[in-house]
């Protein structure tokens, strides 16, 4: 992502196992579009835009997509025919980032 | 968010009446804005009024519901050349060293200005900058490009300072064209299309790429005015209607031979760079901007067009429009 990290400060530091299970959603005050060579999302709050490359914004799709964060990694290790161990990892730093930024809530809030 | 109105003491009666940003304007007559499009018929949307009241100003800043926040600044080195301020209810106070203050209603609907009576040319500082902020809180995007109708198509070009958008505007208008902008021009989504709105077709060109043109393609560009410093100001007869958007060729400046690329794959913050106003941040302004960009690049209408510093700008018309005839 090309912005500077948030204040982390009030973000719940939750373990793998309890994010994994967690439901992550983009808050009313972000929104996203894709673009060929990137998805843009913006923080109508901040006014900041972030950008995340072609993986990352499929990544957030599946997010969105699914249940929780962790039902979304067989959906993306089947889209790409990786292995679900990296794959996990990889959503799991994609998902704390996300969140240090503001960019998702996890829970059922999304007007958080 | 609408500011008090107020009895205005500017004469009633008398208003210009005129189109600019995809705004109706009705316009002070004390207040000569040159390179406005004329108004043809009653439109749907009330007009953005620009007028003259003395004192006013002042006493609308002077009665704030909340502190000023400085939106926008715009410096030469250390000297402060603009800057933006909002405040409710007031709205945006904009101030132009040398020209004018502005204060722009939190709706765009209103445009008070008070001008510096010593610059004869303050009013240019309207369509360079005021309108265009009015027309984003109004609901219209602005992009940072010359712009010209051909064939009742608009063909955008977006570039760096001194890429030769204008020589280009100018050789598009000796090919045919009509101006729609030197510098901004507004676009908006209609039925799921951009349709571009002409800014101010007033043209200015240096002075050394004046010197290329013929007497003809000179007279192409209009009414010539005054010269400033290394350039000449042209005026065009009128501004064309609306036009769909058919092309936006961002200009590079390359060591190469001049080329064109359509671009499958456009930066978005490559567009998000070329619009014009960053004094309105609202929520369904921020909003609007991603998805004017967004529908830009969906539409295949992004072209990279690298312009060698010295070419003739009559070499880069004939590729843009040869480019034209294959969309």
């Amino acid at each position: 992502m090309t912005d500077k990290r948030a204040d982390i400060s009030t973000v719940p530091q939750l373990s793998d196992e309890e994010l994994l299970d967690a439901r992550a959603r983009l808050p009313q005050h972000v929104v996203h579009r894709s673009f060929v060579s990137e998805t843009v999302v913006l923080n109508l709050r901040t006014g900041k835009y972030h950008g995340l490359n072609p993986t990352a914004g499929k990544m957030l799709d599946a997010l969105e997509a699914a249940p929780t964060v962790g039902d979304a990694v067989p959906l993306l290790a089947a889209e790409y025919g990786l292995g679900q161990e990296g794959i996990q990892s990889d959503l799991l730093a994609l998902t704390r980032g996300l969140l240090e930024r503001g960019l998702i809530v996890t829970g059922d809030d999304s007007a958080a | 968010m609408t500011a008090p109105l107020e009895e205005r003491s500017s004469a009633d009666g008398g208003e210009q009446h005129r189109t600019a940003f995809g705004l109706a304007l009705s316009i002070d007559p004390r207040i000569s804005i040159a390179g406005l499009g004329q108004s043809q018929a009653a439109s749907a949307q009330p007009p953005s009024r620009i007028y003259l009241d003395d004192g006013e100003l002042d006493r609308r800043w002077g009665v704030l519901t909340s502190a000023p926040l400085r939106a926008r600044e715009l410096r030469f080195g250390e000297t402060l050349l603009l800057s933006v301020d909002f405040a409710e209810p007031a709205g945006y106070l904009m101030w132009a060293r040398d020209f004018a203050r502005v204060l722009i209603s939190p709706d765009g609907l209103e445009l008070l200005c008070e001008p510096d009576h010593a610059n004869g040319d303050w009013a240019s500082i309207l369509p360079a900058q005021a309108l265009p902020l009015a027309a984003t809180i109004r609901g219209l995007e602005i992009l940072h490009a010359s712009g010209v109708v051909l064939g009742g198509r608009a063909v955008l070009l977006a570039g760096p300072l001194g890429a030769g958008k204008s020589s280009l505007a100018a050789a598009l208008v000796g090919a045919g064209g009509r101006l729609l902008s030197d510098d901004a021009v507004a676009l908006q989504m209609s039925d799921g299309a951009l349709v571009a709105h002409a800014g101010s077709v007033v043209l200015h060109l240096r002075a050394a790429e004046n010197e290329r043109l013929s007497a003809d393609a000179r007279a192409a560009l209009g009414r010539p005015e005054r010269s400033f410093p290394g350039k000449q100001r042209y005026v065009s007869a009128g501004a064309p209607d609306p036009a769909p958007l058919a092309a936006l060729f961002l200009l590079e400046r390359s060591a190469e031979q001049p080329a064109v690329e359509r671009l499958g794959a456009v930066s978005p913050f490559e567009l998000i760079a070329s619009t014009f106003n960053l004094s309105v941040r609202t929520p369904a302004r921020m909003r609007r901007q991603l998805d004017v960009v967004s529908a830009i690049a969906a539409s295949g209408v992004a072209h990279r067009l690298r312009v060698q510093p010295d070419v003739d700008a009559t070499q880069l018309a004939t590729i843009v429009q040869e480019q034209l005839q294959e969309l």
